[in-house]
């Protein structure tokens, strides 16, 4: 037993590793879990992207929306699975402190693990779709290049805007559950604000300085280049989205920090 | 603070909820909210066990949650040094689909066991838990106590400095209690030093060796687990102000040998034995033991005066005994209920629940309230006639 050796204090866990592994223990936990007793499994990562693309399929064609020369399709399903990664990652964020709240009311661990754990989990879903993206770019021969390097950093942003914003949806989910109601009207909101089915030019010239405020709009765009259009992205976009995404984590930290510590109190 | 202090609270207050910045009205919101804990000062040395007892909503668990972080205080000071280790049923962030081994490495993870560690502590743990083959079934087949081993198990397995322990004992079977029981006690030999959080007198008894009565988020007694547990019952069974006319010094159950028990076997003679002090003498003593189960039915209930005690009892330490000849309760848990009255004005002098308990042990799968053997037959039903019985 374990009991046969001396009691020693061990040396306070670097904090980071205990995050660190808190996020893996509860991203295996989700993935083992979720899909074990539900009949379409990892079908589900595929469902709502392709019902969103038929109907924006439907919506392009009856408008006639420009979609920059390639077909409307693949012009749309490029943004749609970078933005169903970020409004799945921040749908689960909020609530999950309150379907935690067995382990949270009980146990003192680093709450930052759990909306971090969300939008890591949310990146199995992100792969499938992204490979459905792969074979239809496969299916329409569209061409590739050097511009797909910059998938990896884009990926990296819109986690770390996922965080960020999962931070601030987490803790006001605890304390008002109101949030998690209102959340998807939001983020369906935040979606037509963004270049999802129309693409950055067709946004009148006046409006771009304030639409450049919304942080997914380099994200969105950026990707959309990458992928599909073999262009690099638009760099000016692109640091506009890094700065937003850096402001958002200097309120959205301190805010989670703070509030997280009487999570308990709450939940 | 010392060298031997593990866990230091100075004038601890507490309230619930988030405090509010001034300017967004806070302060006036906050004063509204009741205070939970009220200055509480504590201090455990290594190696020592402290029971907190008190009425249900008197902030036990609150305190306990205090001790492990989960909280923080509003106001005072808290001090832990070295890992604490919250023995609280952790079956709640479960996962019901994954197996009893994923679950294990969940819970270690959860409660912060670096990777490899709990690597090497996982058989140990497995063997721990008991559960055998059971640990690669989906948890949703487990029973509740299967799952409450789960969660133990990984503390048991541990060595840390402060384990905190809320009511987690009344889990699993008897011989999983004893083990664990066994473990507790090995834990406190090695210096870890324990907080219990329980209203079962038994359990504090046991374990602990000072206590502190907790009531309105107060610390209302504190001193040795006895004389906490005392306070406690005072405060529990008489309020604040009436004062028992009888007290009870012991109860305990024993066997035939005379020696004190904690199992009795089916069909197996016990007794049951009180010492109570009387401070004012009885016209006619009328004493009463009841035997209740786990689910609140009062097996038993005797009354010495209808069962041939008849006496006047002078003030003064008592010693009742009742002998019961054979078991007949089936297998179970059970505490006894004792009263005493005057039988001629029918005054309830002392009156007091759990006095003891002591659990029903015996073979075979057979259940229920009543331990009754049948007598089994099984016979070709043609057309003659049952046999005799």
């Amino acid at each position: 037993m374990a009991a046969s050796a001396p009691i020693a204090t061990p040396p306070r866990r670097a904090s980071l590793e205990r995050v660190a592994d808190l996020v893996a223990a509860l991203v295996v936990r989700e993935f083992k879990g979720r899909y074990r007793r539900s009949l379409l499994g990892p079908a589900w990562a595929v469902i709502q992207p392709l019902g969103y693309l038929l109907t924006f399929t439907l919506v392009g064609h009856v408008l006639n929306i420009s979609s920059e020369g390639i077909p409307y399709m693949l012009f749309v399903y490029s943004a749609l699975v970078p933005w169903t990664f970020f409004s799945n990652a921040l749908a689960r964020c909020a609530p999950t402190f309150y379907f935690k709240a067995a382990i949270v009311r009980k146990i003192a661990l680093p709450r930052e693990a759990f909306p971090i754990a969300e939008v890591v989990g949310s990146l199995v879903d992100f792969a499938v779709a992204g490979l459905i993206l792969a074979a239809m770019m496969a299916w329409y021969g569209t061409p590739v290049g050097w511009p797909l390097l910059w998938l990896p950093p884009l990926v990296a942003l819109v986690m770390a805007l996922a965080t960020a914003v999962g931070f601030i949806v987490s803790a006001l989910g605890t304390y008002q559950f109101d949030t998690v109601f209102a959340l998807p009207f939001v983020t369906q909101l935040w979606m037509l604000a963004t270049p999802v089915m129309y693409s950055l030019q067709s946004v009148p010239r006046a409006w771009r300085g304030w639409y450049r405020l919304n942080p997914m709009v380099g994200i969105i765009e950026g990707f959309r280049c990458a992928a599909v259009l073999d262009r690099t992205p638009d760099l000016w976009l692109l640091a506009f989205s890094i700065a937003i995404t850096a402001v958002v984590w200097i309120i959205a930290w301190p805010l989670f920090r703070f509030t997280a510590k009487y999570f308990a109190d709450v939940l | 603070m010392g060298p031997d202090v593990v866990i230091r609270m100075e004038g601890v207050w507490k309230r619930f909820g988030l405090p509010m910045p001034r300017w967004l009205g806070g302060a006036a919101r906050e004063e509204a909210r009741p205070w939970v804990l009220r200055d509480i000062n504590l201090q455990v040395k290594r190696g020592e066990t402290l029971a907190v007892v008190g009425r249900n909503g008197a902030a036990k668990s609150t305190m306990l949650r205090i001790l492990a972080g989960v909280t923080p205080p509003t106001r005072g000071r808290i001090e832990v040094r070295g890992r604490v280790f919250p023995m609280i049923e952790v079956t709640g962030g479960l996962h019901q689909e994954l197996t009893g081994r994923e679950n294990i490495r969940l819970i270690g993870a959860i409660v912060g066991v670096p990777r490899r560690e709990f690597a090497r502590l996982l058989p140990q743990i497995e063997e721990f838990t008991e559960l055998g083959a059971w640990l690669d079934q989906p948890i949703r087949t487990y029973s509740t106590g299967m799952m409450a081993r789960l969660g133990f198990g990984v503390g048991a397995c541990l060595s840390s400095e402060v384990v905190l322990i809320d009511e987690a004992l009344s889990v699993g079977d008897l011989a999983f209690q004893n083990k664990t029981l066994a473990r507790i006690r090995q834990m406190h030999e090695q210096g870890t030093a324990i907080v219990v959080v329980t209203h079962s007198l038994d359990t504090a008894q046991f374990i602990a060796q000072r206590g502190v009565v907790l009531e309105d988020g107060r610390i209302v007694a504190a001193g040795s687990s006895l004389q906490a547990l005392r306070a406690y019952e005072q405060l529990v069974f008489h309020g604040r102000q009436r004062r028992a006319q009888a007290s009870i010094a012991a109860a305990r159950i024993y066997g035939a040998d005379g020696n004190t028990a904690q199992c009795v076997e089916i069909g197996a003679p016990f007794g049951i034995e009180v010492e109570c002090r009387l401070s004012r003498p009885a016209g006619e003593a009328l004493f009463s033991l009841a035997i209740v189960n786990d689910a609140g039915v009062t097996c038993v209930w005797n009354v010495s005066a209808e069962e041939g005690l008849r006496c006047t009892a002078a003030a003064g330490k008592l010693r009742l005994r009742a002998w019961y000849a054979e078991n007949r309760l089936m297998k179970g848990h059970y505490r006894v209920d004792f009263a005493v009255q005057d039988g001629a004005s029918f005054a309830v002098m002392e009156q007091l629940a759990g006095v003891a308990s002591f659990a029903v042990t015996g073979p075979g799968r057979a259940r229920g309230v009543v331990a009754m053997r049948p007598r089994w037959d099984l016979s070709a039903a043609d057309d003659q006639p049952a046999p005799e019985v």
